[in-house]
């Protein structure tokens, strides 16, 4: 009861002083709470992580106390949710929050970075400081309030995954498993994986911007076993989107049981190819792994200002055939690479980085867009608040080009055709990629004959480029869920590509005389 | 500290028993880490996190799930055990889940795996920094050199564990690496590119900076000029940087779950002679300084010395509690620690000469392998091996066969253990290899 009384007559004596003295206060720091608390509604960004501009800006204020040119608050809340089927039972559920915020300081090619999971001003303060110690000069000007930009509508939700239930979740996995199991009598086991997640970005800059971000994510895989006498064979097929529960419909999970049961039952019938180089066929849509490997990392513009990339000397010259197009394209609504902002807050939209064959465009971050002297591609990603933007690609695709996908594999004598991938993986100076591709097909005389499978192949990204003889008109996006790792950070990403011929390719295979 | 984690760790699973659990494990972690990266004579990135988390694993009316969070505060802790425990009576229930029995974790092994040295926390930026310098100087030191970035890497962790039905352990460790990639002006717009790094979890058993940065530049220059290798079968030698990869493809399915599920080729090997008598894997979670050294895995399992393959023999496979109660299998760990692979007393130059002609793989690029047939094909570079001697690099270049099938015909393993990997391996050299190349 003391106490109370205590803060009872505190409260009183504050609250007078208050009203006496408006001006003080105002002077004091506390005037972006006036200004934004009375004439705008409260940012639910800001209430959401317990801050408001008068703390960001202390906070920014901090970081900069060194000097900077560039620095930025990264505030993040992610909560994940995923769901295992097997075996016939949804008999395990995982959940993760990740709550923190990334404090960086920039300046030339330096960064300094700190992050903390205490949202706290005490502890963001001393994060501040800690990202600070990289710079040695003095305190530049920050912001004492940061402006709102619009917010995105690439991926804008009526119902957030929060808000979806286990027991909504559950009958989709169910209809998944019964539809695959009743497909083939070899079929002896399906599992069905769930996942999804909400995330809450809030992005403010030493420029004064404030951008806040809601990406919604999810994935449903479903893995189909089948045994025929005592051989076994696995194959999965996975969709991928930022969407929310309704884009669930039984038209895309049709679809997606039926490649998985495909991709599975065709590998009993499937060989290896002959071993050796010869010309490639990449089927529309997942082959924009291709594009991924071939030249989309090495147009990353960090490792063109450090000289590293075997991109770095050719930005304007020829390096395709006239109807090569490559995109990296943040702005396509509900696509798993998509973007409203880059993780530094700037928006994310369409990069042409080959356009009619001449190399247009690296991806830049604000770093290598700084020392070029170009404005920022909106490629600055992170994975999380524990880690420092770089560039990355987003949406990456080729565009249609003038031929049809028969003609195309008409036009091959002896080689293959590749539909589905795993993985692949690019040495960024030598330009060397590959990628490992599950299922294709042997195309001999101009025909697609025999099914292969679980070859690698292998090539030179400028070279692939220059060799790519033939594109056709069906460019689609690949749906399926891709995750891009470099630097040991992973993002979601998304690919696509019409119908191409690579007229030369080393592709792994066996049967070596 | 521990003591703290420990008392976090037992109030999770207050928390969650009141809010309805039968059972719950819980782990609270801390780490910190520092990284700093420095290129071409100037400091480029200075890192320092420090991060925390919980996880629980709850069972509830014979259904489970496991959630984690990194917001601590106590009354939103509240609110997550309390979502999480509705979330599992949302599930089906399965009677193989059940927290791990007692008699797992009773003979928990007592011994000091020395996975601590105090020195890491006491690093100070100035004694980053002259690493940072050393290496930089030796490894940008070539005409070729376009780039080279030099990576200083330390740091901490600590977790402790609580279960409800009595486990209660705590491990502490540190690392320290160094080292640097270096990229090198090539024919023509390629650049060649290569690296080394060392580490410990104790700053005295790291080599010199300045013998790393000799071995990155060493690596980068041995990537010059390199070409496209023939399409030929022939002997495949990997060194043993590269063999710990190998390695670790071999074993992916060699789990339970894998098993249990279907999808590995492993499933009818146990007690088989399946592989070349040459090969032996000894999976060690006790061995001193490790970098997966522990007393006790993931689901509070005591640690014990388990080999998986002996002379070819497939003796035990990676069996959780949850996977080997549906499969039939007795529980070993659902986690590899540290994978010994036999050695012999055959040094690489020994090696090559028996070999005398064949392809030396010093890294793959990309590749994959099914886990169900255990067909692979990887990308790889190293060098053509002419006259029993390292001959000229190749890249671009495929193989491409079947894990078990390969494995039958490792021929030779050397006597030179990568240290800087918890899959510690020599040189493995195997017969009748397919290579795509030109």
């Amino acid at each position: 009861m003391t106490i109370k009384r205590r803060d009872f007559l505190g409260t009183v004596a504050a609250g007078s002083a208050i009203v006496t003295m408006p001006g003080f206060l105002s002077g004091c720091g506390v005037q972006a709470a006036t200004s934004f608390g009375r004439n705008a509604p409260v940012n639910p960004f800001m209430e959401w992580f317990g801050v408001d501009q008068a703390t960001v800006a202390r906070v920014m204020s901090e970081l900069t106390s060194r000097g900077a040119d560039a620095a930025d608050v990264y505030f993040q809340h992610s909560r994940s949710n995923s769901l295992t089927l097997e075996d016939g039972i949804v008999s395990s559920a995982n959940s993760g929050i990740r709550q923190g915020v990334g404090l960086r300081v920039v300046i030339g090619e330096q960064t300094g970075y700190a992050f903390t999971e205490d949202l706290t001003l005490p502890s963001m303060l001393a994060a501040a400081r800690t990202a600070a110690a990289i710079a040695t000069g003095t305190q530049v000007v920050a912001p004492q309030s940061f402006n709102p930009l619009a917010a995105g509508d690439l991926y804008t939700t009526t119902v957030p995954w929060a808000d979806v239930g286990v027991e909504q979740k559950l009958p989709v996995m169910k209809f998944v498993e019964a539809q695959a199991k009743g497909k083939d009598p070899s079929i002896e086991k399906v599992a069905v994986y769930w996942a999804d997640g909400d995330e809450r970005v809030m992005i403010a800059t030493l420029d004064g911007r404030l951008v806040t971000d809601n990406r919604p994510m999810t994935r449903l895989t479903v893995v189909v076993t089948a045994k025929k006498g005592d051989e076994t064979q696995t194959g999965y097929a996975n969709i991928a989107a930022r969407e929310e529960f309704s884009w669930y419909t039984e038209e895309r999970l049709h679809k997606m049981v039926d490649e998985a049961v495909e991709r599975t039952l065709i590998q009993f019938e499937a060989i290896r190819p002959p071993a050796g180089e010869m010309p490639v066929i990449l089927a529309a849509g997942a082959s924009g792994i291709l594009l991924h490997e071939a030249i989309g990392h090495g147009m990353e513009a960090d490792f063109n200002r450090k000289g590293t990339s075997i991109y770095t000397d050719m930005m304007g010259k020829k390096v395709a055939e006239s109807f090569v197009t490559v995109v990296d394209q943040a702005n396509i609504p509900g696509e798993r690479g998509a973007l409203n902002y880059d993780d530094e807050g700037n928006v994310a939209g369409r990069t042409v980085m080959v356009e009619n064959g001449i190399l247009t465009s690296y991806l830049h971050d604000e770093i290598s867009a700084k020392q070029y002297g170009i404005k920022p591609t909106g490629s600055g990603r992170r994975q999380s608040y524990k880690y420092s933007p770089m560039p990355r690609m987003t949406c990456t695709f080729m565009e249609d080009g003038p031929h049809t996908r028969d003609e195309i594999i008409a036009a091959v004598d002896h080689g293959i055709i590749c539909e589905t991938y795993t993985n692949g993986q690019v040495q960024i100076g030598a330009g060397d990629f590959t990628f490992y591709v599950k299922n294709g097909w042997l195309v001999e005389k101009g025909k697609i004959t025999a099914p292969i499978k679980d070859v690698n192949i292998i090539g030179n990204g400028p070279e692939a480029l220059r060799q790519i003889t033939m594109v056709a008109n069906d460019a689609r996006l690949d749906t399926g869920g891709w995750t891009c790792g470099k630097n040991g950070q992973s993002v979601p990403v998304s690919q696509g590509i019409p119908t191409v011929l690579v007229s030369n390719m080393t592709v792994g295979g066996e049967n070596v005389g | 500290m521990s003591a703290d984690l420990l008392r976090r760790a037992q109030q999770a699973v207050e928390l969650a028993k009141r809010a309805g659990a039968q059972e719950v494990r819980a782990t609270t972690s801390n780490s910190r880490d520092v990284s700093f990266e420095y290129r071409d004579g100037a400091l480029e990135t200075v890192k320092d996190a420090t991060s925390q988390s919980l996880a629980i694993q709850v069972y509830v009316n014979g259904r489970y799930s496991s959630h984690r969070t990194t917001d601590l505060n106590i009354e939103r802790l509240k609110d997550f055990v309390s979502e999480a425990i509705a979330i599992t009576k949302a599930l089906e229930p399965d009677e193989f889940r059940q927290i791990t029995p007692e008699e797992l974790f009773l003979d928990r092994p007592d011994v000091d795996l020395d996975l601590v040295d105090s020195a890491v926390a006491d690093l100070d930026r100035e004694q980053r920094m002259e690493w940072c310098q050393t290496i930089d100087g030796i490894a940008t030191d070539h005409a070729r050199v376009i780039s080279a970035t030099t990576g200083v890497y330390d740091g901490s962790s600590q977790s402790a564990s609580v279960s409800s039905n009595g486990f209660s352990g705590s491990s502490r460790s540190t690392y320290c690496w160094y080292g640097a990639n270096v990229t090198l002006k090539d024919q023509g717009d390629k650049r060649a590119s290569g690296g080394f790094y060392a580490g410990s979890p104790h700053i005295g058993a790291l080599p010199p900076a300045s013998e790393v940065a000799g071995m990155a530049l060493e690596r980068a220059l041995s990537r010059l000029d390199s070409t496209k290798g023939p399409t030929v079968r022939t002997t495949m030698v990997v060194d043993s940087r590269a063999a710990g990869a190998l390695i670790g493809r071999l074993l992916g399915p060699a789990n339970a779950r894998r098993v249990q599920q279907g999808q590995s080729y492993w499933a009818d090997l146990l007690g088989e002679r399946a592989f070349s008598d040459k090969l032996t894997v000894i999976d060690n979670p006790l061995l001193k300084r490790g970098f997966s050294s522990r007393l006790y895995d993931g689901e509070g399992i005591s640690a014990k010395v388990i080999p998986i393959v002996e002379a070819g023999v497939v003796r035990n496979l990676y069996v959780d509690t949850y996977y080997g109660r549906k499969a039939g299998m007795a529980p070993t760990t659902g986690s590899s620690s540290n994978r010994i692979v036999g050695t012999s007393d055959k040094s690489l130059a020994e090696i090559l000469g028996e070999a005398g002609a064949g392809v030396y793989v010093t890294s793959w690029l990309g590749g994959n392998a099914d886990n169900t047939t255990g067909d692979f094909s990887l990308g790889i570079r190293g060098h053509m091996i002419e006259n029993g001697q390292i001959g000229r690099p190749v890249s671009e270049m495929n193989v491409t066969g079947n894990l078990k099938d390969l494995f039958g015909r490792l021929e030779m393993v050397g006597n030179d253990v990568y240290p800087y990997s918890s899959t510690l391996s020599p040189t493995l050299v195997f017969a009748d290899v397919n290579f795509s190349g030109t």
